[in-house]
């Protein structure tokens, strides 16, 4: 590249590189008339003061003083946003929402599955597919939010709405801890204990789930397994709505409790579901099966077929609820845990709402 | 617990100083607007009273104050190169004197402030 002949050449060229940044039209001429008048101004002060023209390297040093071309540029030309202050809280609420609470979600629990069943045993293709799948839609929704805000921003639609704004439809002020009702804690406990007993009966006096069908029907080995889970889990949600009655100050304990019995019952779901769909006794036979002596007629043969399908159809849903639950569950004990760190940090008055 | 002196942050000592900055420099270059003036002897009167100020802060300013109508400028020539100059406009002499006004009643009440701290 060859170098400049001249300071006036080196100012040209100066002025070259901020036009190429600024907005085109007349008042780009204006500022570079006026910049390249400055700039002239200070080389001449400057002259008159050594009693001497400039060296090269000392107009360069005014205008290194002044700035790379870009960045004055972007100090002139007017301000302009794409998405403005007014309305980005609420793109990036609405992108937070689509992306994390409907887009994840929607592909995690539905496409994924779905890409995964049928795949027909290539579960790496599947998988593949299922994120490439999830990355093009995370950026078609993006872009899709990101224009309309864009429009919005433009048509400065988000004013009108601005105007119509009032305060007496602000929501209540939320507490930083939101506890569970008294009534909600004793209906949960009353419930988790009555599960308990009519669960310790039930290998016992199994017409308190079979009804008059316990008379050829009896429990799949698979409880063999899973029982003693089962019993501890309800143990563990009765100690939780015990402890959360007992220790209404340790805010901190629902939302953890809810979090840990919610992981340890999707756990448990999950290997339960892997033993029924990996049962050696195939399907028909996971959950119950007919008693030992009893005919095997057809009807009896058709109920426990019923049951067992019933039983996975549920154990399934089971899974896909609490597959759901435990990231808001998780969620809500970091909201949780966030807000009390806020609230430990902030003035007495505040944690005293 | 209070920051302690180790702590000083330059960035958001920076930042507080051009937030501090910003409205005197409007106040300072509207006065000095009183007479006509060019850019960079604007600058040049601003610097001599201790005000620096850099031609990215400074034209901008200035065509923000013209679109606001509190200036009025025009290009002429004056020693072989073409300048623009910039003055007050009725407007602008107005809006300064109640800048001017309402300055004297923050700097009044500001010197009260700190003398009681």
């Amino acid at each position: 590249m060859s170098k400049p002949a001249n300071a006036v050449e080196l100012i040209d060229r100066y002025l070259q590189g901020v036009r190429f940044w600024l907005p085109k039209g007349r008042p780009q001429e204006d500022l570079l008339s006026e910049l390249g008048e400055d700039l002239h101004s200070q080389i001449e002060a400057r002259e008159s003061e050594l009693g001497r023209r400039l060296e090269m390297n000392e107009v360069s040093e005014i205008l290194k003083r002044c700035g790379p071309p870009m960045v004055v540029a972007a100090r002139f030309a007017p301000k302009s946003y794409l998405i403005g202050p007014g309305i980005f809280p609420i793109y990036r609420f609405v992108l937070k929402m689509v992306l994390l609470w409907i887009l994840i979600p929607v592909f995690v629990f539905i496409v994924a599955p779905v890409n995964l069943a049928n795949s027909g045993g290539h579960w790496g293709t599947a998988w593949v597919h299922a994120m490439q799948g999830i990355w093009s839609g995370a950026f078609f929704a993006a872009a899709v939010i990101t224009l309309v805000f864009a429009i919005l921003e433009r048509t400065q639609m988000h004013n009108a709405a601005a105007c119509k704004w009032d305060p007496l439809k602000l929501p209540p002020v939320q507490k930083t801890e939101r506890k569970p009702s008294l009534a909600q804690t004793v209906s949960e406990l009353a419930f988790n204990w009555f599960g308990l007993i009519w669960l310790l009966l039930l290998p016992r006096y199994p017409e308190l789930i079979f009804g008059p069908a316990h008379r050829f029907l009896t429990f799949g080995t698979i409880w063999r397994t899973f029982y003693v889970p089962i019993i501890l889990i309800t143990i563990v949600a009765l100690l939780r709505c015990a402890i959360t009655l007992a220790r209404p100050q340790w805010s901190w304990f629902p939302s953890t409790a809810q979090f840990v019995q919610t992981a340890l019952g999707m756990i448990l779901v999950h290997f339960l579901l892997q033993a029924a769909l990996h049962s050696p006794a195939g399907l028909p036979y996971t959950f119950v099966a007919l008693s030992d002596g009893v005919q095997h007629t057809a009807q009896n043969v058709k109920v426990a077929a019923l049951i067992n399908v019933c039983g996975l159809i549920g154990l399934a849903g089971a899974w896909l609820g609490l597959s759901i639950a435990v990231p808001i569950n998780l969620w809500q004990l970091m909201q949780s845990y966030r807000k009390r760190k806020v609230a430990a940090q902030h003035s007495p008055s505040l944690q005293a709402q | 617990m209070p920051p302690s002196s180790s702590n000083f942050d330059p960035e958001i000592f920076e930042n507080l100083k051009l937030e501090l900055r910003r409205g005197c420099l409007t106040l300072a270059v509207l006065t000095q607007l009183r007479e006509e003036r060019y850019g960079y002897t604007l600058r040049k009167a601003l610097a001599d009273e201790g005000l620096e100020i850099d031609e990215g802060t400074l034209y901008p300013l200035l065509r923000r104050l013209e679109s606001q109508g509190l200036l009025v400028s025009q290009w002429r020539e004056e020693d072989k190169r073409n300048k623009r100059f910039y003055r007050l406009s009725p407007q602008g002499k107005h809006t300064l004197n109640q800048l001017l006004a309402e300055w004297e009643r923050i700097n009044r009440s500001l010197t009260k402030i700190l003398q009681e701290a």
